[in-house]
């Protein structure tokens, strides 16, 4: 890992700088360091915050903004496991009372969103604060339909983008996090998530999310979607296996604060289609993998689901959350080799996908059709804590 | 010549006289119950050779046995303190997913390896004592462990050929490739038949024929497959290649109905 200082010597903050505030942004494009720096001066007065970065500063930099050189990674879509070890590092040795954690293009966040992540964590006293994007009904798919309602039903959290990319947070949120990661990389080689939703949760930490808006989702590097659902959901699964002994005890979730928006429609008809044949040809072909994971009411629930038009293709919310139980519970099992059993799982994430398109289109606000997902989610965890407990008694 | 042939005459006449009917039956039973000793005695003579052979084998097997389970014991806890999963972990990723963790599975394998070698060393007295029993130059130990040697490579065929049956079957059908269950039973029976035929060279049975047979099935297989590819698929490959010429040198393509779909719907 090269240290080399891109941060000019006029902005440069000492060792013994102390600020309320610590800014980490991650490595991103030149334009869009700009933007954030931009933001941040007209967010916040600059005596109150100290920006760590491994980004190369601008020409015409304020020189009234105080920077400390991080050392340097690679580019990432997600925050990476260094990121919180060097805001732990670098919040405890400027004294900061919160830290920012501004992701890959973080410039389309606007200042009022930047300030709304550190009063939360400094004025209403919460240890993680995770933003709630506004993103079109056709984003952030995966999120919708696993990490959302798995998180909220087995953690009994509302956080409604668990594997957020900018974060505000406590210094002792920070230092979690920092041990969380450095355990994550310990175990595993390439790249790996940390579930900050989860660890805060774990650690009894209050979590809660600020509105901040739309904002620019950056894509993982290979966006083939078996990479990305192999990757993500497999992480998630892995945390969730290491968390077992917390989240089996009841929870009561927190009430619903936010209104229900409608998110910005667009087509994606088209696809539904082709969503809808890939469901089909998996069907036809994977029965034999999925008849090792799924009870025969699921097989047979998705034997229903096949025989649908693709422009009537519903998937039943009931039968989604089941399927995802299901292969959680084979995760932990390993039935299969992990790698298969999260291969086969794409299809079925697909169909669900061609469902949620055909529901928006058919006038259901996105939004509404997540939180039912996601209350099937609540409702069958019985389910999940029962066949995490004894497995054998489903296979009869 | 007379008196000769007169003494004959009256011998044979004294001798039918003197004997009762069931004389005969007498000395049946004599050479049957002969031969039953004589069987009796061979049988015991062998098992009585044999059975130091078989007590040998239990004995070596119970001992490697119980050999097994402590080296397994004690090589568990060695792995423990060493954090060897952790290790191993970091090293593969979570590519590699087997239902045991590696320190359980070294553990295991340690001590099927002492039953094992129980087991040969067993043989190889019960192998001994039964050649020296029977005075025959018949030697049970080569042929077994062939038959050992044949079934793991039989095991690790099939469990090869499912694995890799299934990646593929998993990998066509999210390539949305219509012929996914064909291509995936191709590769399966390919990695089979190649096993097969590893088994019965190992075996020895077979000779030059198993090896001819296999080279014209393989070669078949391969030659089908080209033709298969070099004649049905002319047109697809010359597509792909024009467009990857196109691609690479001007960069000027245009987004087909795929790339169109995945900009329309964002997963992440």
């Amino acid at each position: 890992m090269a240290t080399a200082n891109p941060i000019p010597d006029n902005t440069l903050a000492t060792d013994n700088t102390v600020a309320e505030l610590l800014v980490l942004v991650t490595a991103m494009a030149p334009e869009h360091f700009n933007g954030v720096l931009a933001n941040l001066a007209s967010a916040f007065s600059p005596e109150n915050f100290i920006v760590a970065t491994q980004n190369e500063l601008p020409a015409d930099v304020p020189s009234s903004l105080r920077i400390v050189a991080t050392p340097q990674s690679n580019a990432a879509w997600s925050i990476k496991p260094v990121d919180f070890v060097n805001a732990a590092q670098f919040g405890r040795k400027h004294g900061a009372q919160v830290i920012l954690i501004l992701g890959p293009e973080a410039d389309s966040l606007s200042p009022l969103a930047l300030r709304g992540l550190n009063d939360a964590v400094s004025k209403a006293s919460i240890d993680l604060a995770v933003p709630h994007y506004s993103l079109p009904s056709n984003a952030g798919l995966i999120n919708s339909a696993i990490l959302y309602p798995l998180t909220r039903a087995i953690f009994a959290s509302r956080v409604r983008f668990p594997l957020s990319i900018d974060l505000g947070m406590s210094l002792r949120m920070a230092e979690q996090l920092s041990l969380a990661a450095e355990r994550v990389s310990a175990v595993n080689q390439g790249e790996v998530l940390v579930w900050p939703v989860n660890e805060a949760i774990a650690a009894g930490f209050a979590a809660d999310e600020v509105d901040v808006g739309s904002r620019a989702m950056p894509q993982p590097s290979d966006p083939d979607i078996n990479s990305i659902l192999s990757l993500i959901t497999g992480s998630l699964f892995a945390d969730l296996e290491a968390k077992a002994a917390l989240w089996q005890r009841p929870r009561r979730a927190p009430p619903i604060r936010r209104p229900i928006v409608e998110a910005e429609l667009s087509d994606g008809t088209a696809n539904v289609a082709r969503m809808v044949a890939a469901f089909q040809l998996a069907n036809a072909n994977l029965q034999e993998i999925w008849s090792l994971v799924l009870p025969p009411n699921s097989l047979l629930g998705l034997k229903r689901c096949s025989t649908l038009d693709p422009a009537a293709f519903r998937m039943p919310d009931g039968l989604w959350a089941h399927i995802v139980y299901d292969f959680l519970i084979a995760y932990r099992l390993r039935t299969i080799n992990r790698g298969h059993l999260l291969g086969a799982l794409i299809p079925l994430y697909l169909a669900w996908v061609a469902g949620h398109i055909n529901v928006t289109a058919s006038g259901i606000p996105a939004e509404r059709h997540i939180e039912a997902v996601a209350a099937s989610f609540e409702a069958d965890k019985p389910y999940l804590v029962a066949r995490w407990r004894w497995p054998d008694r489903f296979n009869s | 010549m007379q008196n000769l042939v007169d003494n004959t005459i009256q011998q044979a006449t004294r001798n039918i006289t003197a004997s009762p009917l069931y004389s005969e039956d007498v000395s049946i039973w004599h050479h049957m119950s002969d031969a039953l000793h004589q069987s009796l005695y061979r049988v015991l003579t062998l098992l009585i050779a044999v059975l130091p052979g078989i007590l040998a084998f239990f004995l070596s097997l119970l001992v490697f046995a119980l050999a097994g389970m402590l080296i397994s014991w004690i090589l568990r806890r060695c792995l423990t303190w060493a954090k060897f999963d952790l290790r191993v972990a970091r090293k593969s990723g979570t590519d590699w997913a087997p239902a045991s963790s590696p320190s359980e599975i070294a553990a295991r394998a340690s001590f099927w390896i002492c039953v094992l070698l129980g087991l040969v060393i067993g043989v190889s007295a019960f192998d001994t004592s039964y050649a020296t029993g029977v005075a025959l130059p018949i030697s049970l130990l080569p042929y077994l462990t062939h038959a050992v040697g044949a079934a793991l490579l039989l095991i690790a065929g099939i469990v090869i050929a499912r694995f890799l049956a299934r990646s593929v079957l998993i990998s066509a059908v999210n390539a949305q490739l219509q012929y996914a269950r064909i291509l995936s039973l191709g590769v399966k029976w390919l990695v089979l038949v190649l096993t097969g035929a590893m088994v019965l060279d190992h075996l020895q049975v077979g000779g030059n024929i198993v090896e001819l047979a296999f080279g014209i099935l393989f070669g078949g297989i391969v030659l089908t497959l080209a033709l298969a590819v070099g004649l049905g698929l002319r047109d697809l490959v010359s597509r792909s290649l024009e467009s990857h010429v196109e691609h690479t040198g001007e960069r000027t393509h245009m987004p087909d109905e795929a790339t169109t779909a995945s900009q329309s719907i964002r997963h992440f």
